[in-house]
């Protein structure tokens, strides 16, 4: 059953993508991409019953696995390689180079046996990524089919590059599966790096010249990633003499020195999550289509980062270096939140509150109390689910609208309903009680509140996430109070899977008592059997739908009663609104009344002025240049402390 | 656990005690503000009057949206002041309130007149002011305390202002701007002849705007109830503390006048995170 479960979520990804590569029939590409995605679905699922396990296969449906990806490994290096000296770029040539003699070194001298088999292990931290990558991965694959044909015919291209996109897209999936399910550091170093290629090529899908200019920085600053990793992987053998990650993981409290390759992968972990420095990856990677950027964002590349800081937290408890972990997070999570508020391009402020949210779960894995364990599961769960629906919902508006400035997207409940209504959802989920993200960060201020500096930061960070989000959410819904909104058509493969991530962040949110019982709990066991020197007793009691605990109470069910409660009455109050007169705006009595515009005063020579309103950006106060400037300088500091401070 | 009854207590006062409180302390404000400007002042029962008055005119809407945000504006203050009252979670509380700041401002967005618009940017500049000040009060509430629970601070033998001095002045601060009180009337003040003539409030008339003074009496209490926790071992304590400081906010709203948006949170950020990291750091020294 194992081997079964296994070989869907890993190796079918990687078959479907080249029957995706090479069969140009458009039918069968959507028939291929939607069968994967409901067998990664239902496999994820089946899963939930099986963790936790650790298991080990020779081969894998006849193929050699653990052969295989060694050979993959220097073939992968090659490929990067290959991209660089293509691309003439220096410094991804010298970071291949690097990482092959290091790879040589460490295969030929260092590792005397490595096993010939592949380990697996599946604990409640790594089905969490299972559910998310196969659950929300594959909406997001199913979205892309209509969304890449009308993004083909935008671009008038004669020969479809459909077929290699479908192929790294759900290829991206296997490889995210397999780096959550690996318990062999090295084999995670060759998934790392297959997901760095996977984005990669997807950043640079159009192939104009800011395409392949912004992926080719993506593959430069996730190498960088990549050697720190390798670096960590070949001192973890040295010092401890396995890479064995649960091994590690009840090795590494008591060896001396073991806090450098800590250090080191939690310095791949940053890269990989683009946190400052290396968030301008992210940021270039907006060029790429919406789906790539959903799949980036919510489900795939990013959360790899931030599951390789979890991963390892129970490792590192207590140390110095956990300190600056959470210190280097809380930084992030403030100072990409400031960055966030000077944009008005809607997928930048959803990349720049990515780095954020990201910050904040390696925040709580720097804290590394059992509640910042429990709040950074949570927050990487809700995350997925909103970010994947906000995305679908900008790359659905912008294709209506032909713009991603949220300016332009005033009034756009007139327009699209359905989808207006649905982004405003997407929002309220990541900002306000009773739902999961903000559960998640009530989780992390509570467990932060005796750090000083940890806590001033979350504090304001936190504030200024509510600023940049109410204020698109406020922009969307502004119309006119009768007729005037024309109902939305749209392709069901569009309609559907925003609907669905809509209500799974909804009613997940709901469920978040029993996901805390049944996923967390375990899961905070799982870290405790490894490391018992460090206390992962649960920290919070749940019972009838209410989480608490000495420190403080969250009734989720209630609340969501009252808001269930609260919905019924608003949608009555807004039919019963119906029946109000309509006012024309507030303009100081210098309405223009000839005119048939009502949002126009009276100007020079009776001409009728429309008004004209915008968002304030605060960018004389926060310019994103400067800003970034200031941020990458600190970053780079608390990067250096962080490894110097492990030694 | 609380019982069936003291839940309920907690449900009628939250819900039906707490407006009627808030609308005689704003009587009492405006008797008081009026005296200080030598004038005599409506009578005390004038805000329920106003509201009597809003709640009979015509309904006039620019956008269905108003109506449904200043409905939830008045079901997120009542749920936080009844969430106070059964001694629930700070944080929570706080958080359960942020949805009535946020669904105001997306009400005011939602019309596309300039006054409401200016007034919402602003009224979202003094949330992110007084938003982290707040939080940080809450943690020191907690290291203190070592709860976020309202019942923890009920259980301390000594008042909580004697150890935390300091972040009372930073409630202080964040509280003048979240009661509309000058030098922070930036997003809606009472005055006409503003700038922004009522911010947030200009587009909302007639039974909705009696909404969000409903509303808005609802947060005086939680306001004041937070204040009143630092001195949480007597009755009297409590009430000479919250008389003292709602008398300290009025006559600081009567002898400054508004500041721009950039001065409140620059001073508030740089006085406020500086006593709380003098009196956080006293506390976990």
């Amino acid at each position: 059953m194992h081997s079964t479960l296994m070989f869907i979520l890993i190796i079918l990804p990687f078959l479907a993508a080249i029957v995706c590569a090479i069969v140009p029939v458009k039918q069968v590409r959507s028939a291929v991409v939607v069968a994967t995605g409901a067998l990664l679905a239902v496999a994820s699922l089946l899963l939930i019953g099986k963790v936790p396990f650790e298991t080990s296969f020779t081969s894998m449906a006849g193929l050699p696995l653990a052969s295989l990806t060694q050979l993959a490994d220097f073939a992968l290096l090659g490929v990067i390689l290959y991209f660089g000296w293509k691309h003439k770029h220096q410094g991804i040539k010298a970071l291949a180079i690097a990482q092959l003699v290091g790879l040589f070194v460490l295969e030929a001298f260092v590792m005397d046996h490595h096993a010939a088999n592949m380990a697996f292990f599946a604990d409640p931290l790594s089905l969490t990524l299972v559910l998310i990558i196969s659950i929300v991965g594959s909406v997001i694959c199913i979205h892309a089919i209509p969304y890449m044909e009308n993004h083909e015919h935008h671009l008038r291209l004669t020969i479809s590059r459909q077929p290699r996109f479908f192929a790294w897209l759900v290829l991206f999936l296997g490889a995210m599966n397999a780096l959550v399910l690996t318990n062999d550091l090295l084999t995670f170093y060759f998934f790392f790096e297959v997901t760095t290629l996977c984005s990669f090529m997807l950043i640079g899908h159009d192939g104009n010249e800011l395409a392949t200019k912004n992926s080719l920085h993506a593959l430069y600053l996730n190498s960088i990633g990549g050697l720190a990793l390798l670096l960590g992987v070949g001192f973890f053998q040295i010092m401890l003499g396995t890479l064995n990650i649960q091994e590690i993981l009840r090795l590494s409290p008591n060896a001396a020195y073991a806090m450098l390759p800590m250090a080191l992968v939690c310095i791949a972990a940053f890269a990989k999550s683009a946190q400052a420095p290396f968030q301008s990856w992210l940021l270039g990677a907006m060029v790429a289509p919406t789906p790539t950027s959903a799949l980036l964002h919510s489900s795939t590349m990013v959360k790899a980062g931030v599951y390789l800081v979890l991963r390892m937290a129970p490792g590192f408890v207590g140390t110095s270096l956990s300190t600056y972990v959470a210190l280097f997070g809380a930084f992030t999570f403030l100072a990409t939140a400031v960055l966030a508020v000077s944009q008005s391009n809607a997928k930048r402020i959803l990349a720049y509150s990515t780095v954020s949210n990201l910050g904040l779960i390696i925040a709580c894995a720097g804290i590394n109390t059992p509640a910042a364990m429990a709040a950074a599961l949570f927050l990487i769960i809700f995350h997925a689910v909103s970010k994947a629906l906000l995305f679908l919902c900008v790359g659905t508006i912008e294709q209506r609208i032909e713009s991603r400035d949220i300016e332009d997207m005033q009034g756009l409940f007139v327009r699209m309903p359905v989808t207006a209504t649905l982004a405003v959802i997407g929002v309220l989920t990541m900002i306000l009680p009773p739902f999961g993200m903000l559960m998640g960060k009530w989780m992390a201020i509570e467990s932060a509140a005796a750090n000083v500096p940890v806590i001033m930061m979350l504090a304001l960070g936190s504030a200024i996430t509510l600023l940049y989000w109410a204020r698109w959410a406020g922009l969307l819904m502004s119309h006119p109070l009768k007729g005037g909104v024309t109902p939305e058509v749209q392709p069901m493969l569009t309609k559907y899977p925003l609907v669905a991530l809509c209500g799974g962040a909804v009613v997940l949110s709901l469920l978040s008592p029993w996901i805390y019982s049944a996923l967390i709990v375990p899961m905070l066991n799982a870290a405790n059997a490894v490391n018992p020197q460090a206390s992962f007793a649960a920290p919070y009691l749940s019972a009838k739908g209410i989480l608490g605990a000495d420190s403080g109470v969250f009734p989720v069910v209630p609340l969501f009663i009252l808001l269930i409660a609260g919905m019924y009455l608003g949608v009555r109050v807004l039919k019963n609104a119906q029946s109000a007169r309509e006012a024309s705006i507030y303009l100081a009595g210098a309405q223009s009344r000839t005119d048939q515009t009502p949002d126009s005063f009276v100007g020079p020579a009776n001409q009728p002025v429309k008004v004209v309103n915008a968002n304030y950006y605060l960018t004389r106060l926060l310019p994103e240049e400067k800003v970034t400037c200031w941020v990458n300088t600190a970053a780079v500091l608390l990067a250096l402390l962080l490894v110097v401070g492990g030694l | 656990m609380m019982s069936i009854l003291g839940f309920l207590l907690a449900l009628v006062v939250g819900v039906f005690v707490a407006p009627i409180l808030g609308g005689l302390i704003t009587g009492v404000d405006r008797r008081i503000t009026a005296r200080l400007q030598s004038r005599l002042g409506p009578p005390i029962l004038q805000p329920f009057y106003d509201v009597a008055k809003l709640l009979g005119k015509e309904k006039l809407l620019n956008n269905s949206w108003q109506a449904f945000c200043a409905y939830v504006y008045l079901v997120a203050a009542a749920t936080s002041v009844v969430l106070f009252f059964l001694q629930s979670d700070l944080l929570l509380i706080f958080f359960v309130q942020a949805v009535g700041a946020v669904f105001l401002v997306i009400g005011a967005m939602s019309v596309p007149s300039p006054y409401s618009q200016i007034g919402a940017q602003r009224e979202l500049i003094q949330v992110l002011t007084y938003e982290p000040l707040l939080v940080l009060v809450l943690a020191g509430i907690y290291v203190h305390t070592g709860t976020f629970k309202i019942s923890g601070i009920y259980a301390l033998e000594d008042p909580m202002l004697f150890k935390l001095p300091l972040l009372f002045l930073v409630l202080g601060y964040a509280l003048t701007i979240k009661l509309r009180k000058s030098p922070f009337d930036i997003s809606a003040s009472a005055h006409a002849h503003q700038e922004i003539v009522r911010g947030v409030y200009t587009e909302f008339s007639g039974p909705y705007l009696a909404i969000l003074e409903i509303a808005h009496f609802y947060e005086m209490v939680l306001i004041l109830g937070l204040v009143s926790l630092f001195w949480s071992t007597s009755f009297v304590g409590m009430l000479v503390l919250v008389a003292l400081t709602y008398l300290a906010e009025i006559l600081v709203d009567n002898v400054s006048s508004r500041m721009t948006w950039r001065w409140m949170v620059s001073s508030a950020w740089a006085v406020g995170l500086t006593l709380t990291l003098i009196n956080l750091l006293s506390l976990t020294m």
